[in-house]
């Protein structure tokens, strides 16, 4: 207990050094002007950012990760507030309650609502991190080889049914996932698999490559086959981003319950920020002393949808820091900004990398008080942001693609298989397949093929290892619940949706796979 | 059941078998796990293509084609794609900077962006890659093959 308080304490030190607070700061502006745009999402900007982190200490690089998501996650009220479209899916609910509020003129206090509350969601957020990730940690120094084999197919059976519209067709995408995953040196045998007669494929291929390609590129893409349309202004406002007392103490309560449920979902993997926003904004019309405000300019309503889908950061974290699974698409991005710095998540990240991870906990805390004061001061600029026209996204996120593919190890055929992988990912999304199990299979590939090939190598070819401890059993067991979940998320979804009056305006600020952030 | 899945199945299909024949031509030990995930994913095709033909009996064939490419702009997309694929080339030719000004020039000009936004959208980004890439990250960027 001591330990783990001065690990804490010591983290704090070690994050507020001027060149962590600068790039903490940095990042989050980086991540609001990305949630604002409708044409970008929070994936994406993780992913076309993540090369540029590579060369920092590794604390200081998911710090800026960190920042970059949780101002991406806030940054979608912006739009969604002032142009009635939500700049990532995750704002969806805000622009029902925060528009109305608009057209009332009272924009500058749903904007203060909005960053208000998704700080309280973030900075609650963090508690769970703290208190359940060391837990699950040590649950998961127990794991074996046939653990890891079954907790990369948990893993894998979760983004793959629950982030697809078609379960089959999100299997399928993780099998072949998994199949480019064998590409390279074969771990235990030393064979050249697959490699097309490229000497840089002898690693396999580049993780950071295909998620900037299936994320980045395919955006570009996808941008690029539609009409190019003139935004709508942003609503000018005269009135102040500003809380009063009255207001804070409505809110307070609101925030709470959706704090508890962004937590939950967050942890919950598959479920993300766009499923929380609803589950928040109807919990908070359900207890809400005022229902008449509800669809007219609630700011109850922004606070509950705002504080859920920022409390889901840091609970998403949880599955993807200790167990190696990241349960969307976001944390996907963020788990391949922990491996180009050379570190597996695990339990090792709570033992010998311990420092480190207390240090980015930290971080992570101080992130949100960047996001609130960032947030407040900045919300007329980032407004203004907003409306930058596609025409000009399409041509700069392009080369920002191939530079920041160019950059982790110098090479050339990295932008040619980052290129690749957003053609696949175009049409991946164009057919409905699911980019975000692509990625997954290519991180957890590996994983599993070491867990079952060490246990068969330990039994002499008995398969019956992988069934042999109580942990591979509850391994199983979720792996088939996360089979089946999509059927129970869908019509979660589909129920909060309803009952938050069906009136879900567009979400441009479309992400590779449904549950997005 | 539309018509354009039946292209996600062949696709499928088609990765199963190259990856088949590559697998074959591996030593027998270093055969088992790949052939274990290719076994997989024609399992799941075959799998999805029964569903398919489950839901063409009851619900009838759609085209597929008009719901997926509703909003696609061939006149606009393809020439983006050729611009990009055509940056990378210049890219291996003549480095990283020229090939960079001549991609946004080309691609906002072709998209109408103003005169004055092209300039300042150029200028920003070659200044954000140099500051962050070249002078912060240290990465040498392309020259190219004719200035080397």
């Amino acid at each position: 207990m001591l330990e783990t308080l001065s690990l804490m304490g010591q983290g704090f030190i070690n994050a507020i050094t001027p060149l962590n607070l600068l790039f903490m700061a940095g990042g989050t502006a980086i991540g609001i002007i990305i949630g604002c745009l409708p044409g970008l999402s929070a994936a994406m900007g993780v992913a076309l950012l993540l090369p540029m982190t590579f060369t920092m200490p590794p604390e200081t690089g998911l710090i800026v990760l960190g920042a970059i998501y949780c101002g991406a996650i806030f940054g979608g009220s912006i739009s969604a507030i002032l142009i009635h479209t939500p700049g990532t899916p995750a704002s969806a609910a805000t622009a029902i309650e925060g528009y109305q509020l608009t057209l009332k003129g009272k924009a500058g206090k749903a904007l203060a609502v909005a960053c208000f509350s998704s700080f309280c969601g973030g900075l609650l957020s963090c508690i769970s991190l703290y208190f359940f990730a060391p837990a699950l940690a040590q649950l998961a120094m127990k794991f074996g080889s046939p653990e890891y084999f079954w907790l990369s197919i948990f893993g894998l059976t979760i983004i793959a049914g629950v982030a697809s519209k078609s379960l089959l067709k999100g299997l399928i995408s993780g099998a072949l996932g998994l199949l480019i995953s064998t590409i390279g040196m074969d771990p235990i045998e030393g064979v050249k698999r697959f490699m097309f007669g490229q000497a840089s494929l002898y690693e396999g291929i580049n993780t950071t490559c295909a998620l900037i390609g299936l994320f980045s590129m395919s955006q570009v893409l996808i941008l690029a086959e539609k009409k190019i349309k003139e935004r709508e202004k942003a609503a000018k406002f005269k009135d102040k981003i500003a809380l009063d007392k009255g207001d804070i103490k409505r809110i307070t309560p609101t925030i709470f319950r959706s704090w508890i449920i962004g937590n939950i979902v967050g942890i919950l993997p598959g479920a993300g920020a766009s499923i929380a926003c609803f589950m928040g904004y109807n919990t908070s019309r359900q207890f809400s002393k005022h229902k008449e405000e509800f669809g007219h300019g609630s700011i109850e309503g922004v606070a509950g949808s705002e504080a859920a889908n920022n409390a889901v950061t840091g609970g998403s974290l949880i599955p993807m820091l200790t167990l190696g699974i990241p349960g969307e698409s976001v944390t996907a991005v963020l788990m391949g900004g922990l491996i180009i710095q050379g570190l597996q998540p695990g339990p090792e990240l709570f033992t010998r990398y311990a420092p480190m991870t207390y240090t980015f906990f930290a971080g992570f805390v101080l992130v949100q008080f960047a996001m609130l004061f960032i947030g407040l001061l900045g919300c007329r600029g980032f407004a203004q942001i907003s409306r930058l026209s596609d025409a000009i996204l399409i041509p700069c996120v392009a080369v920002l693609c191939v530079v920041g593919s160019f950059a982790i190890r110098k090479n050339f055929v990295d932008v040619v298989i980052m290129m690749i992988f957003g053609v696949l990912g175009y049409l991946f999304r164009k057919f409905d397949l699911n980019p975000a199990a692509v990625v997954l299979a290519l991180i957890l590939g590996p994983i599993g093929e070491k867990g079952l090939r060490r246990s068969l190598l330990l039994s002499g070819g008995n398969p019956a290892i992988l069934f042999s401890t109580p942990l591979c059993w509850v391994l199983i067991v979720l792996s088939i619940i996360g089979i089946c979940s999509p059927i129970f998320m869908e019509r979660m979804e589909k129920k909060m949706v309803k009952n938050a009056g069906g009136d879900i305006p567009d979400e441009s600020g479309d992400d590779p796979v449904r549950t997005t952030d | 059941m539309k018509k354009t899945d039946l292209g996600v199945v062949g696709f499928m299909y088609a990765v199963c078998i190259m990856f088949l024949a590559m697998t074959l031509n591996l030593k027998k030990e270093a055969q088992t796990y790949p052939l274990f995930i290719i076994v997989l994913l024609f399992l799941l095709t075959t799998a999805y293509l029964i569903q398919m033909l489950i839901s063409a009996k009851k619900k009838g064939v759609t085209s597929g084609i008009k719901e997926i490419f509703a909003d696609f702009l061939p006149k606009q997309f393809f020439p983006i794609l050729a611009m990009i694929i055509g940056y990378l080339v210049a890219m291996y030719l003549v480095g990283f900077y020229i090939s960079t000004v001549l991609l946004m020039i080309g691609c906002l000009v072709f998209l109408k962006v103003p005169k004055w936004q092209i300039v300042i959208t150029t200028l920003v980004i070659i200044g954000l890659v140099y500051g962050a890439f070249t002078m912060f990250l240290g990465v040498k960027l392309p020259v190219g093959l004719l200035f080397k």
